[in-house]
Order: C-alpha cells, then structure tokens, then sequence
C-alpha cells in the first residue's frame, strides 16, 4: 500500500510504505470526511454574545464582586470610628478625615478597604472592615502616601486657584478658549491630578509629604485647560509655580 | 519580597474556601467552572468555534478594568481549567519629552470612579453593553464594560490531499476556519486623553492585552523642534512628544494549582550544519525575583509544576512581548518584564507606596525584586512603551494607537483546540519508524 500525504504549507511530501497498524486505523477513521464541518455562525454572519438585560443592584456581594452601593455605604459607616471622626480634619478644615476610595481586598476573606486623608496629621489612613461580621478588622495609617484626590479635593483646589494670583494663567486661558471672564468656579469642573515632588523639582519640595494636586481644568463647552506649572498644595492651602 | 505576612498556603486555603462557598452561584452553567463572583460580575461567552471564556470582572478605582478567575474551555477539551487568577492595569505613566510634565494615571489619578467613561454611541456596536459599579468611592452602576465576539480573520488552514484507496484517486480535503475573539473593553477618560483598556480572549486559548489611547493631544504641551513636532499650520506649534509607559500585573493560576515555575528560553547560533546555520535553544530556569529584558530570540514562560496536558507535558502560557519603546528616564521603565513573588504590598508597577499597611520605601518593580525571593507564587510585571511623536493627523480625535502583548498557550492542550474531527489523529510524529 502506498498512501501520499502533502501538507498544504509546503512541508514537502512524505511517502510512507509501510504503517503501522494503529496507524492505519486512526487514519481511516479520521480521514474520510470530504467536506469538514464548520460551524454555522463562522461559516456566516457576525459572532453574537448574550446580552443579558441589566438587574438592579445586589445589597451584598459574593466572592470577587465589586463593592457594593450598600457595602460601602456600611463599611464606611463602620471605618470612620467616633475617634477618627473628632480629631481628623478634611480637605475643607471640617471636623472628620476627607474620604477617598474603597477598595476590595483581594486577598481574603470579604473585606473593604476604605482610605481616608487627615488634613491635620498629613496621615493616609487604611481601615479596613470585615463585611461579614461588620466590624472594623484591621486599621493603619502612614505619612508621605498620597492616593488619588476626591471630587471634593480637586473642587478645593480650583476654588485655592481662582482665588490666588497664580490663577491669572487659568483664567486667560479660560477667556481664549470661551471668550468669557472666569468669575469664581462656575463653568469649569476640575480635573486633579496628584503631584508628589521629585528630588529635582522646584518649587513644591512639600508635595508628597504635603497633599498636592495638579489641575486640569474642563470648561462647560469641552475645552481642556492644562494648569501647567502650577501646584495647589491642599495640606498648606497654597498655590506654587513649579519653575 | 515579603514584608506583609502571607503565605501561599494561607493564600491557597483561602482561595479554596471562596470557590467552595461560591460554587452554587456557577452551579447553573454546565460546564461550570466554579467562579467566586456573582452572575453579574461574571461574563461567560462561547464562541462561534465551541471555545467558552469564563472570568470575574470588576473595576478598580486606579487600576479600572480587572479580569479574574479566567477558565477557558473548548469543544475538544470542554472541562474548564483555570488559566489566571487575575490581570490587569498596574502603571500607565506618562512623561513629556521636554522633561516638565508627568503623569502616573493610575496613582494619581485613577482609571476607574469618575475617570471610567459611560459606553454610548459606537463604543459597543455589535457588542453586549454590561452593567457594574465603576469603583468610585461612592460608586454608581454605569453600563461600563464592552463584551462582544468579533472576527479575528482566518484560525488555521490546511489542504490536505491522500490516496483513497478505494476509490484508488486522490483526495482533497481543505480544512479552513475563521476564528473569533472575545473582547472585553472599558474606556477611561483622563483629561483629554482616553484610554482603552482591552482584553481579547482568543478561541484558541491566547490572551491579547492592549491599551488604547485616543482622544485629543494635550492642550497646552508645546514645546521645540527637538522635542516637539509642528502641528496646525507652518512650524510654529510644536507638540510636544511623550511616552505612554504601560504596565500590567499578570497572575497565572494555571489549572488552579499556582506556583508556576518561570523559564526563559535563548537561541544562538551555534556552529553550522551541512546546509546552513545551527542554532541552539538553552532553557534557564529563573528562581529567584528579577527584572529581565528582550533580546533577539529570547522568551519566556510560566509553567505549572503539577498539571499536565494529556501528552504528559507541563501546561505553560508563554508570555509574548516586545517591549515596545524603553523609555529610558526612570529604571523601572527599562526592563521587560519582572517576575516578583506575589506580594499584597506590590500593587502599582511605579508609585507604588500608597498603602499605609505597606511600607514606604518600596516605589517601583525594581525595589520588589531588589532581596531576589525565591519564586514560589510569581507575578509577571509587563512593561509595553510607546513614544508618541504627534503627528497631524492627531486633531482630531487622535486615531487609536495601540500598545500591549500577548499570552500565548504552549502545552496547555496536547492538540490545537480547535483542531477538526479529520485532524484529530495528528498528533506527534505520524511516521516514528522513518
């Protein structure tokens, strides 16, 4: 018997005179469709995936799901402890540490890890809350950590920017692009961007230790305005020109 | 490096636990995977070619989109095995040219909570629009997530011509086959830029990561002709060129039993044989922590120690990348790739120290390998540069422009998955007595 085999993508051809058995077999029970199938949404039209209908939100979560409205809402409850409360200060100077984000923790069991900044100490504070028994589980704080800033935040260092002589640059910028006089901060939503100083930087030696952000500014019609060169220092409430 | 007290076993039991309370919530999909998270966080796909993905997502408030507990299963091998615990973001720094801006969008601003665009318009044509928290501090369901299957041309072809004995004539068969993509995608606005995050499952078992950027160029960022390129009319706006360094943390749990041994496989040339150039392939076999770049003919992969594939090999995912443009300011952003053993306080691929149960001084990649820890759990940090040199076609909005790396299957199934009926006997040398 004498079979010839080519492989399509020029491997060459490989006459075989003798095969073994197995061989044999698995090639004939294997071989003979003329015609292979192909299934019928690839042969055709575009792919489809399901398209389930949104379903309101669940109270809890199971396992690696997102956080909850109501399990943030319940762990922050449980995080901002009667202590934490008093003696920590927000971005504002109010009574209470400024809240910045809620995390999952990967790593165990359900907990969610809520970060708060205290203004008065310069503390990132970690508190994390055991969602099952709904007690606060573990708590820490650090100096010299700077996670991203809060809507509240970045609205206060607009206002700190309108308000000091640096923001001349942001409001002639803002009159180019809109033709209008910027008067306070209405018309323009802030973008803040953390800013932590680099051992070459000058200007805002302070920021890492200090809270600092840049700004972003997006006027009601869509324009960016990049505040280049300028720092809003939230810890100090003052505004620096970088060079 | 170890400076949080976990152990692998701890890890492990924990992760067990969770799939055993868990397993009622995927108890309705046959085949199931146990999945730890709910029917809405879950996306399970099959595709045109009988492969099904199956993962967790949800957003995180810096680093946005996060696929975990990723199962892949296909019509030839239909038990789900686990192929990573998680992927996703873990840096996307942004420094300008002329050395006075720079952005970490992930610390410091965040890809997820306000940053994460609502879809709309064409973001999902032909897609599934899915629904979830967007990890802002006080988070809001928005329709965030983009899962749709889409076309990613011709999977495999082959003319196939015997002897039919029978008929005693030779015989065609032509075995050609579209393959599809499961794509998941969320888009994150940063200013004027815009991010798209994206994970493209393929039917024959690879990962695609890529980010997307688009949007505008930045407003105000001009600078000179040697740092800068002239945009609008003349030469007298120079838009100032800029890297996008983007990182991400990828954690293998191949077939759910972790503790992948990583390798990196060279070639060289070595002597010549009767018609050309010999070359050689060496394994070295990395078991300790470290930061590793490209050369030519070098690779790498994660191997399972314990799961086999039904030839009896090792399963592995190989880890495809070039490295794009290295970005020479920063030595974190130099090295290709960094295994590390998993650490719950290494989180950010740069500007790391944002954890106060964390300590300070450990920023970058560089500073988690720095004590070289034995790998018994890694995680592979993949760096993929791109220097933007603005261009005016850029305004506007800016054509997509694409970065990001590949996960590729090497012995994790003994055959192609997707291999035809006709084909299936195909498998190792089909003429051993030759």
């Amino acid at each position: 018997m004498v079979r010839i085999r080519q492989w399509g993508w020029g491997l060459g051809i490989a006459t075989v005179t003798a095969v073994t058995a197995f061989s044999v077999a698995s090639w004939q029970a294997n071989a003979t469709p003329s015609a292979p199938p192909s299934t019928p949404a690839a042969a055709g039209g575009q792919a489809r995936v399901s398209d389930p209908s949104p379903v309101p939100e669940a109270a809890t979560g199971t396992g690696n799901d997102p956080l909850t409205t109501g399990e943030v809402d319940k762990a922050r409850a449980i995080a901002l402890t009667p202590q934490l409360a008093a003696e920590a200060q927000d971005v504002t100077g109010k009574a209470g540490p400024e809240y910045l984000a809620a995390e999952l923790d990967v790593d165990g069991s359900r907990q969610a890890e809520l970060y708060y900044y205290d203004y008065k100490t310069e503390k990132l504070f970690k508190q994390v809350v055991d969602l099952k028994t709904g007690k606060l589980a573990k708590s820490y704080s650090a100096t010299g950590m700077q996670p991203p800033a809060s809507p509240q935040e970045a609205k206060a260092a607009l206002e700190l920017l309108v308000a000091d002589p640096a923001g001349a640059e942001l409001k002639e910028a803002y009159r180019k692009a809109t033709g209008k006089t910027l008067t306070g901060t209405d018309g323009i939503e802030p973008i803040a961007h953390i800013y932590t100083a680099k051992p070459a930087d000058k200007g805002a030696s302070q920021c890492g230790k200090s809270r600092c952000v840049q700004l972003i500014a997006k006027t009601a019609d869509g324009h960016f305005i990049n505040v280049t060169g300028v720092v809003v220092d939230l810890s100090g409430r003052t505004v620096a020109h970088l060079k | 490096m170890t400076y949080r007290m976990f152990t692998g076993a701890a890890a492990a039991l924990i992760t067990s636990a969770a799939l055993a309370v868990t397993v009622p919530v995927a108890a309705h999909a046959a085949p199931a995977a146990a999945t730890p998270c709910g029917a809405q966080a879950m996306v399970k796909e099959t595709l045109p070619n009988g492969t099904t993905w199956q993962m967790c997502w949800r957003i995180n408030d810096k680093a946005g989109l996060v696929l975990s507990n990723v199962f892949v299963s296909t019509k030839r091998y239909p038990e789900p095995v686990q192929v990573l615990d998680s992927i996703r973001l873990a840096q996307l720094n942004v420094p300008y040219d002329n050395g006075d801006t720079e952005y970490n969008d992930l610390t410091a601003i965040g890809m997820g909570g306000y940053g994460l665009e609502t879809l709309t318009g064409d973001d999902c044509k032909g897609g599934s629009i899915r629904r979830g928290s967007d990890g802002g501090g006080q988070p809001e369901q928005r329709d965030v997530l983009c899962v749709s299957a889409e076309n990613r041309g011709l999977a495999y072809r082959l003319h196939e011509e015997e002897w039919d004995d029978e008929k005693d004539e030779p015989k065609d068969t032509i075995y050609s086959q579209q393959g599809h993509d499961l794509v998941l995608r969320t888009v994150s606005r940063l200013g004027w830029y815009e991010y798209v995050t994206e994970y493209r499952l393929h039917d024959d078992g690879q990962i695609s990561a890529r980010l997307g950027a688009t949007g505008d160029l930045a407003p105000t960022e001009y600078s000179v002709a040697n740092n800068g390129w002239p945009i609008g009319k003349g030469a007298k706006d120079y838009a100032t060129m800029h890297y996008h360094n983007a990182f991400w943390r990828v954690d293998f749990n191949i077939a759910g039993k972790g503790g992948e041994k990583v390798e990196q496989y060279d070639t060289a040339t070595d002597g010549r044989g009767t018609m050309t150039a010999k070359l050689k392939t060496t394994k070295t076999a990395i078991a300790k922590e470290g930061t590793f770049s490209r050369v030519n003919q070098r690779w790498w992969r994660l191997v399972s120690p314990t799961s086999k594939n039904l030839d009896g090999h090792d399963r592995s995912y190989e880890v495809v990348t070039t490295g794009g443009d290295r970005y020479e300011g920063h030595p974190e952003t130099k090295p290709d790739i960094t295994f590390s053993q998993k650490n719950p306080c290494e989180k950010w691929a740069s500007d790391n120290a944002s954890d106060p149960e964390c300590p300070l001084d450990i920023q970058t990649v560089v500073d988690f390998v720095k004590d070289k820890e034995k790998l018994s759990d890694p995680i592979a940090w993949v760096r993929v540069g791109f220097h933007h040199v603005p261009r005016d076609e850029d305004q506007s909005p800016m054509p997509m422009h694409w970065q990001g790396f590949e996960l590729v299957p090497r012995d994790f199934t003994e055959m192609n998955p997707l291999t035809p009926d006709g084909r299936s006997g195909v498998n190792g040398n089909q003429y051993p007595d030759e």
